[in-house]
């Protein structure tokens, strides 16, 4: 199947998001809650785009929109600008001082004299990315409380929570860095609870929480052995794959 | 008191809005029992609870008193009332009174525009009211009995 989008010819599969297709052609739409490892949000709205299909002209958002059939797509139309224009604007009073919105805000020509005002020390635009991130690899420590303008992502009742494993994926996964994760002396602390570091056995380095080896020897249903950090892991493995085709060569 | 309902996810709802009728709030401890019950991730009941106002996580006061600021309301002074009660119950909306009689609330529109300024107190509807008759009506309820 093909679809054109921006003038641009695509191969497509039924059914594959309309993102991923402008994607992999190397059309560039902006995102903020889209990740590729947890797909199916559309919170943020930046990746709207005009879609013609039989004639027929409908915005969608990109990340969440299955294509069907062979259809034309405009991802920088005059309408598709303003509108990331309002979403900039409304996202820029909610986080004034962010930089990725503030580095959209001005890509898209949004003035920064609003008659809005937001909290400077606000960066999270609740687009919920984290709280996925945390249902699906974690432990769904953290979820969206109250609702409308008192709405933020905490754990129950703000405190330290015994399902954290303290892995930090939501804020590694979050678009605006608005999760506070710091790490000193062999301690990481994220979501107001410090945990203790492993360190890792062949550099030393400290890596990943105890919860967090436990977590995923128990969700592999193995012990993974040595605690090895990210780099070591990756030596080993090329160490070891070295020995094979040396071995049969 | 889980046991009434199946150990399904769909009923979690129903279980809190018990809870809250039993308690008059979420207590802590049930809203941990009940997320081991349902094997419910416990963020994922604390934003249920969060999220509904019928819902609340603090104990509310015997008697609910809702007073409406919508339009209607608002333009017929409901703020007055809004005044009267905190003058004499010394409580804000969203708050309850030292004793746990009463809890305030302000609500959008109760559908009674025609009697504005209107308050519920339970489920008891007064309509066209004033300053002083929220006097009287509060003292019914065993407010306002400093005076």
């Amino acid at each position: 199947m093909k679809i054109t989008i921006d003038g641009i010819v695509c191969e497509a599969q039924k059914g594959e998001m309309l993102l991923q297709i402008a994607r992999r052609n190397n059309i560039f739409i902006p995102t903020l809650c889209h990740s590729d490892a947890l797909p199916g949000l559309g919170s943020c709205r930046l990746c709207m785009a005009e879609v013609m299909d039989r004639g027929r002209r409908s915005v969608v958002a990109s990340c969440i929109y299955p294509v069907k059939g062979e259809i034309e797509v405009f991802t920088h139309s005059d309408k598709i600008k303003s509108i990331r224009r309002n979403l900039l604007m409304l996202l820029y009073a909610r986080a004034p001082e962010d930089e990725t919105i503030n580095k959209l805000r001005k890509e898209y020509g949004v003035p920064d004299n609003i008659r809005f005002s937001g909290d400077i020390e606000e960066h999270c635009i609740l687009c919920g990315l984290c709280v996925k991130a945390c249902e699906e690899l974690g432990s769904s420590a953290i979820s969206t409380i109250n609702r409308g303008v008192t709405k933020k992502v905490a754990t129950p009742y703000d405190e330290p929570s015994s399902q954290c494993i303290g892995c930090g994926a939501c804020a590694y996964v979050c678009p605006t860095n608005a999760i506070k994760i710091e790490e000193n002396d062999g301690e990481r602390t994220i979501w107001n609870k410090t945990f203790q570091l492993v360190r890792c056995e062949r550099c030393g380095k400290p890596f990943a929480t105890r919860e967090q080896l436990e977590y995923s020897n128990k969700k592999l249903g193995t012990d993974c052995g040595e605690a090895l950090c990210e780099v070591c892991k990756k030596a080993v493995v090329g160490e070891k794959l070295k020995d094979i085709y040396e071995r049969t060569t | 008191m889980f046991e009434k309902y199946p150990k399904e996810q769909r009923y979690t709802l129903s279980i809190l809005q018990d809870l809250q009728k039993e308690y008059n709030y979420i207590p802590k401890e049930k809203l941990i029992e009940l997320s081991e019950h349902l094997g419910i991730p416990l963020s994922k009941l604390y934003s249920m609870a969060t999220f509904y106002k019928a819902l609340s996580l603090t104990p509310k006061g015997k008697n609910i008193i809702k007073v409406c600021d919508g339009t209607a309301c608002h333009i017929r002074s409901s703020r007055s009332l809004l005044d009267e009660i905190q003058n004499t119950l010394g409580i804000k909306p969203g708050e309850t009174t030292k004793d746990g009689k009463f809890s305030l609330e302000t609500v959008n529109c109760l559908g009674s525009c025609a009697i504005a300024p209107v308050m519920v107190i339970n489920d008891k509807y007064y309509g066209k009211l004033t300053s002083s008759m929220v006097r009287e009506i509060l003292k019914e309820y065993g407010g306002a009995d400093d005076e």
